[in-house]
């Protein structure tokens, strides 16, 4: 089960069917065949990723973007990739222990996202909140593609997920990537998919490891409608944009409050 | 990974997707853990239980039959599945004789059926019932009436048993001679 990986073929196009993660879903609905025991029918809140590898600066733009937010009267709740309160110490011990396999790795992730998706993510949608989601599901695509993973499984897996209603990928070269991680703090084991044991140079591993989860996201682009952002810009420039859009988005979908449309209604 | 699904039992905080995907992690690990390697080996593999609880439970507790038959996808296909089919009375009987206290998630406490343990046994276990009625046709399980001695039982199952071997004995050496 773990041999080591070959090279990976250029991906195939990616038979979708109706069961799982798809493109065409509504933004702010299921992916896929959802949680029948959950009805999430006109919640008011909205629901916005950012993804992006490591170094692409996701945090400090999440942060900038939640006091922007805050100021404009929105109420925002953050959501992180494995901090659900049910399993970030499993995975954390299962990291650090390295036993680990891809198929047991994959499995542990869309437990910790399923505890916060009905935990945290869908009452603060359900309560009128901009929910943003730092990195999602497409992480998770990512390094289950990247480790050979089944792409229709992984998407069926992940049918369960709602559809953000918007999504941007913040997209660097690997170079800029590599060089980013190493000023950071270093890369770890995982971040340099030792995992997949293709040989013993710690460099040369993070960079194929890397270069090939970047290939994995440039493919779930077009896949899943994301808004690509240069992170090789300025942390002020790439704000800016994401401001714009978010703005945009969110002066479009602004519900009135129900006291102004019925005065409206009087006739004058 | 125990750890984890303690934890949640423990604290009743698990969902029914969370309940299932954590049974689908621990189930992986046996997988490729306890069951292929044997196989490889040439052995007999025998589970106390497979996917098809998964398929029973999860989907009683509100779970998508579909979703859970996908996520399940990477299982092996047993050579032969046996459902031991009891009327919920009598499951009911059984563990009340042998004083067992009944757990939080397998009298189905999480799904507010009942306030009562018992009878939220009893309304979720028939639940969980009806879904291995299905089951049965759809992959097809062999049954055997768990009602009986335990010694009629093992009877009916080492026949199951038996001809399940000299099949897969009979193909196996119709390929020999073929090659």
């Amino acid at each position: 089960m773990t041999d080591p990986q070959p090279p990976q073929p250029p991906a195939k196009p990616v038979e979708i069917t109706d069961n799982g993660a798809r493109a065409d879903a509504a933004a702010g609905d299921w992916y896929g065949r959802g949680l029948p025991y959950l009805s999430i029918d006109d919640y008011p809140g909205k629901l916005i990723a950012i993804e992006g590898t490591d170094g692409v600066g996701r945090s400090t733009q999440i942060l900038m973007l939640r006091e922007w937010l805050e100021i404009q009267g929105y109420g925002v709740v953050e959501t992180g990739w494995a901090r659900s309160e049910l399993m970030q110490p499993t995975i954390e011990l299962a990291k650090s222990s390295n036993t680990l396999n891809k198929l047991t790795f994959t499995l542990l992730y869309a437990t910790d996202f399923a505890d916060r998706l009905e935990k945290e993510i869908i009452p603060a949608l359900k309560a009128g909140f901009v929910v943003l989601a730092d990195r999602y599901i497409f992480t998770a695509l990512a390094r289950a593609g990247v480790r050979g993973i089944d792409k229709q499984w992984t998407r069926d897996l992940y049918g369960f997920a709602i559809a953000p209603h918007l999504v941007f990928y913040l997209r660097v070269d690997v170079d800029t990537l590599v060089r980013r991680v190493l000023e950071g703090g270093g890369m770890d084991y995982w971040e340099s998919g030792m995992d997949l044991k293709a040989g013993d140079s710690i460099y040369e591993n993070f960079r194929t490891y890397q270069r090939s989860l970047l290939k994995e996201y440039q493919s779930m682009a077009d896949e899943f409608s994301f808004r690509v952002i240069d992170a090789k810009k300025s942390i002020t420039a790439i704000q800016t944009e994401l401001r714009r859009q978010i703005g945009e988005f969110l002066a479009e979908n602004e519900t009135p409050a129900p006291g102004r449309m019925d005065l409206e209604a009087e006739p004058r | 990974m125990k750890a984890a699904t303690k934890q949640g039992k423990k604290k009743n905080t698990l969902t029914p997707m969370t309940f299932s995907l954590l049974h689908a992690t621990d189930f992986a690990d046996r997988l490729l853990y306890r069951i292929i390697p044997p196989l490889q080996a040439g052995m007999i593999v025998l589970a106390d239980r497979y996917s098809y609880t998964a398929f029973a439970r999860d989907v009683a507790r509100g779970v998508d039959r579909q979703w859970v038959r996908d996520l399940y996808s990477f299982a092996v296909r047993p050579d032969l599945a046996v459902y031991f089919k009891v009327p919920i009375d009598v499951s009911l009987d059984r563990l009340m004789a042998r004083r067992v206290t009944l757990k939080f998630y397998e009298a189905g406490m999480d799904m507010g059926l009942s306030t009562n343990l018992n009878e939220s046994f009893r309304l979720f276990q028939s639940r969980v019932l009806e879904e291995y009625d299905h089951l049965v046709d759809e992959f097809s399980l062999g049954v055997v009436d768990a009602r009986g001695s335990i010694t009629d039982q093992q009877r009916v199952f080492r026949r199951m048993v038996t001809e399940c071997l000299e099949s897969s004995r009979d193909r196996s050496a119709a390929a020999a001679a073929a090659s």
